[in-house]
């Protein structure tokens, strides 16, 4: 078959060869970002569709063994504070998060009993766009990704027990209680 | 810091705003039923209160914003030629 009738990009490969370049330019990344936004949104309604609420549970430990995973290779500690810094290396720029507390209260951080909360402000968030995309609602089965993410890397960098509470969601941000309990491993 | 600015005319008095923002950044003024802005300082700028009001009654200046990636580039652009 003579592909040049087919194609102007040719190119030779081996089995074992890895491309130099990936191919296409950044309109074909923003089309492939564009349909798995779709896909997701379908997949998470689909989803929610059939399991109801199971759906929650099922994204979230997709999310968790994602978040497991991607901290494997993290600095392990039982310091929050370095803890957060390593869980905003494993989350990156698209889902950028800051500390956040009412003006009144003196520290981020809170200690009760054997439980530490941190509120966090996330100003990015792939998923949040995601939803946008589908016009689908926050607080869904797709947020539950992020918060079995969030999870999963936290207890993986903390060795501890770890959950996320959802306060409130925004278009242009949302917040969340990360709780750590001590005792529990 | 936020600022957040009200425009008395368009809103509706429906309280929507007081009622949605978790940090209590409005407050109903009784009198003349409108809101009002009474603890800037905690806007986090979730912007949750723009979806919300039926006026789009109020501004939020000098926050940051989302990045919004799920806007078609070549929408932005058609739209930025005719506007
Ligand atoms: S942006 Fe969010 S925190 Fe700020 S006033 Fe609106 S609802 Fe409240
Ligand atoms: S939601 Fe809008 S219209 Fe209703 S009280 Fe608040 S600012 Fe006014």
């Amino acid at each position: 078959m003579d592909m040049s009738e087919i194609t102007d990009t040719l190119g030779t490969f081996k089995p074992e060869l890895i491309p130099k370049e990936t191919g296409g330019n950044l309109d074909d990344y923003e089309d492939a970002l564009h349909v798995l936004m779709k896909f997701m949104g379908s997949m998470s309604s689909a989803l929610e569709q059939v399991s109801g609420r199971g759906a929650n549970a099922i994204v979230y430990q997709a999310g968790k063994r994602m978040g497991h995973e991607s901290a494997k290779m993290m600095d392990k500690t039982e310091d929050l504070e370095k803890a957060l810094y390593e869980l905003s290396e494993v989350l990156g720029e698209e889902f950028y998060f800051i500390k956040w507390k009412p003006d009144a209260q003196d520290s981020y951080v809170l200690q009760k009993d054997n439980e530490v909360t941190v509120k966090l402000l996330f100003m990015d968030c792939v998923v949040r766009q995601t939803l946008r995309r589908t016009g689908l609602p926050q607080k869904g089965p797709l947020c539950y990704l992020l918060y079995g993410y969030m999870v999963g890397a936290v207890e993986e960098v903390m060795d501890l027990k770890a959950k996320v509470d959802i306060d409130h969601v925004g278009p242009n941000a949302c917040l969340k209680t990360l709780t750590i309990k001590w005792s529990a491993k | 810091m936020v600022e957040i600015i009200i425009d008395e005319d368009a809103c509706v008095g429906c309280a929507s705003c007081v009622e949605d923002c978790p940090n209590d950044v409005y407050e109903m003024d009784e009198a003349n039923n409108k809101t009002k802005v009474v603890n800037e300082v905690d806007c986090m700028a979730c912007l949750s209160c723009h979806e919300i009001c039926p006026a789009q009654a109020m501004e939020h200046r000098d926050i940051h914003v989302a990045k919004r990636l799920y806007i078609d580039r070549k929408v932005n652009y058609a739209l930025k030629r005719i506007i």
